[in-house]
């Protein structure tokens, strides 16, 4: 893929699906993320960029709560999922993670088969009513991920066999399989090489057609080859979001040049 | 920054070939640490053979016992006077009926064997016989009240004297002061033996068998003891595995980290580490004092042996599901799991190797401990009869194994200590077994991720 190829991909939609305002994050004492305004677009990838440390990964937990498995962890602001506060009381975290699905940093399969990790998701939720169903759903995931072909004859085969960029896809394809409307991403290729890389990123480009993804990535090149819309985050402040091709091209803030010409960072 | 300034002074280049006085101090080190290594190994080895060969050598014998095999007589005058085989009248003869019939058997044997001995009255037979013959040849008389009036082969059970003697414990020097046995006794029990009369075989009853009193070493067995053994397992295994798993996923995947959940984990190890007959003693006043549970039963020995064995399977149920990767969780939270699922689905069976190891080692720590169950009562003679029934196992007054050896060890006679020791070899041959069932449990869950 062409590093400079972003211009050809326009944002195509203008709807929001997240909104955040006035987002703070404390660990203890530590202030992780302070006041971040955001509005994350739908069927678009969204890239969060910045230095390490710069509260991205935070941020990104916070859109589906996980950071509430951190005991210290502490949110104020407000964060709304198609107009509706996630951080309500009323709101269950388990329905927001159906709905908000997540792909880890280190391809995370869990030690069962390739169906059974791909079938989990639709089981816990109910989503099938019958076996044939159920593999319906695992198969579609697996060809959305683009692991279907490799992986179909070894269904059964444990998932953790795979290497690291199968591995990936079928993370990928179990958090698709209980058909999300956002897919969170933290540093989704960090632990694959180039070829693999590359397969993962023509794979979230053909998710956007379904999903609004969200991608944290330390690679400048990866948001400017996946994304549409950048946010640029440093010491927890959002510095700038903008369409890609600006921020690449033409950053308002001088820290967000300093950072994608490599002088900070 | 040494690369940057390369004008600064290096140290002068020495051949590779020659090996500096520090390296030299170095390797030595390690070579010594390597050899005291090596010699700790060798020590825990040698007193490891030492102490098995010891057991075995003392023990081995109890699984022999003397038998003599003599037809015996059972006379229809003494044993059913009216005749009439009616078992509520087999019932009044009793065991002094019995012994005579055995001696003038063993006595007719000895003469239909053209043996000389300046024995020759049936009374003189009585040491070398054990007095629990008469009682056995009558259970299978009352079993059987056919068998009355004719004369059967019955394979009756060495006193325990003639016993050590063919096992040589009993030396022909040392009876002139025993009262139990003559020198012409033994005289006569080399002759029995060359004739075939007395014979050694394998101790069936000392493995399923109930112990018996002091002066009947020879037909003391452990295997009542096993039974009381196998129902307090029973009652441990039950009660700290469910608990212990339960009390560790609470305290390790959802308590709030603060000073009352650190309190309890600093608890909980100390727990592990107080002695065992403090367990002992809060099981007595606790269990039986206040409770009012039976006395010398294995329900409240496991009562006991739960409470001792809950902080070894708790602690090593945290450890295993703290080994855990977090990355498995995220991944189950990620799809939208609820706590509960994530851990009983994933964390769990990733944890199951060690949460199984950890209680079988608690087992077998509880399979082995003795002294608390001195305090409840579960030593001594005490039981010897089957339970009546599964039920009634747990109730009704038993021993344990260690308990069962102990008590052995403790008594004078010296036929109790192969005893003892035969009853360190069946224990050790339990604890083997539950390893072995934890090394297999352990291959079998261990999955990689």
């Amino acid at each position: 893929m062409n590093d400079m190829s972003f211009t050809e991909r326009a944002v195509a939609n203008t709807e929001t699906k997240i909104t955040a305002r006035g987002v703070q994050v404390y660990y203890g004492e530590n202030h992780a993320i302070k006041d971040v305004d955001v509005d994350i677009l739908d069927k678009t990838v969204t890239a969060f960029i910045g230095p390490s440390g710069c509260g991205k990964s935070t941020f990104l937990r916070c859109l589906n709560r996980m950071n509430d498995t951190i005991d210290i962890a502490r949110i104020e602001g407000e964060i709304l999922l198609d107009g509706e506060d996630i951080y309500d009381k009323r709101v269950d975290p388990v329905q927001l993670r159906a709905k908000v699905g997540m792909v880890f940093q280190k391809p995370n399969p869990f030690p069962k088969s390739i169906y059974d990790n791909v079938a989990y998701g639709p089981k816990i939720h109910g989503l099938t009513r019958s076996r044939a169903e159920l593999e319906e759903v695992v198969e579609s995931a697996l060809r959305k991920a683009a692991l279907w072909n490799e992986v179909k004859d070894r269904l059964h085969a444990p998932g953790t066999g795979l290497s690291g960029g199968q591995q990936q896809r079928l993370c990928i394809a179990r958090a698709i399989a209980t058909s999300p409307e956002v897919l969170l991403m933290d540093e989704p290729c960090s632990a694959l090489d180039p070829i693999a890389t590359a397969q993962v990123e023509e794979l979230i480009d053909e998710l956007r057609a379904n999903f609004s993804v969200v991608i944290v990535t330390h690679s400048m090149q990866q948001a400017a080859r996946v994304s549409q819309k950048t946010a640029f985050f440093h010491l927890g402040h959002l510095v700038e979001y903008d369409d890609t091709d600006k921020i690449f091209t033409n950053p308002s803030d001088p820290r967000t040049e300093s950072y994608i010409t490599g002088r900070i960072g | 920054m040494s690369d940057a300034s390369p004008n600064t002074a290096r140290p002068v280049s020495r051949s590779l070939h020659h090996v500096d006085a520090r390296t030299k101090r170095r390797n030595a080190a390690e070579t010594r640490f390597k050899a005291l290594g090596i010699g700790a190994i060798a020590v825990g080895i040698t007193f490891l053979v030492i102490l098995l060969s010891t057991i075995f050598m003392n023990g081995a014998s109890a699984f022999e016992q003397s038998f003599l095999r003599v037809p015996v007589h059972l006379d229809a005058a003494k044993l059913d006077k009216k005749g009439n085989r009616d078992p509520a009248d087999l019932k009044k003869a009793t065991t002094f009926t019995y012994a005579p019939l055995i001696q003038q058997g063993l006595l007719d044997a000895v003469q239909k064997a053209g043996i000389e001995t300046p024995l020759t009255k049936s009374g003189d037979m009585k040491n070398l016989i054990s007095s629990s013959a008469a009682a056995q040849l009558r259970d299978r008389v009352l079993a059987n009240p056919d068998l009355v009036g004719q004369t059967v082969t019955a394979e009756i059970l060495a006193s325990s004297r003639v016993d050590g003697y063919l096992k040589g414990r009993v030396k022909r020097d040392q009876v002139a002061q025993d009262k139990n046995i003559s020198v012409e006794q033994l005289d006569l029990a080399d002759a029995l033996l060359k004739a075939g009369i007395l014979h050694k075989s394998f101790n069936w009853d000392f493995i399923f068998g109930a112990d018996a009193s002091d002066s009947r070493a020879e037909q003391a067995g452990i295997g009542i003891a096993m039974l009381g053994s196998f129902y307090m397992m029973l009652v441990v295994l039950v009660l700290s595995l469910p608990i212990g798993v339960a009390a560790s996923i609470y305290l390790e995947e959802f308590a709030p980290k603060n000073r009352f959940t650190d309190l309890i984990e600093v608890n909980i190890s100390n727990l592990a580490a107080v002695p065992s007959i403090v367990f002992g003693i809060l099981g007595l006043a606790i269990f039986i004092q206040f409770a009012h549970l039976p006395q010398s039963a294995p329900l409240v020995g496991g009562l006991v042996l739960t409470l001792m064995t809950l902080p070894t399977i708790i602690i090593s149920t945290r450890a295993a599901l703290k080994a855990v990767p977090p990355s498995i969780r995220d991944a189950a939270l990620g799809v939208g799991a609820s706590k509960m699922q994530a851990v009983f689905h994933h964390v769990l069976p990733l944890a199951m190797p060690g949460i199984l190891t950890g209680t079988i080692i608690g087992l077998a720590q509880a399979l082995g401990e003795t002294a608390p169950l001195l305090l409840i009562g579960m030593v001594g003679f005490i039981a010897t009869n089957t339970p009546d029934g599964f039920w009634d196992g747990f109730v009704s007054p038993n021993s344990a194994m260690p308990a069962q050896i102990y008590e052995w060890a403790k008594r004078a006679d010296p036929a109790f200590y192969e005893r003892a020791w035969g009853g360190i070899i069946i224990l050790l041959v339990f604890l083997l077994g539950m390893n072995i069932i934890a090394v297999v449990l352990r291959r079998k869950f261990e999955r990689r991720w």
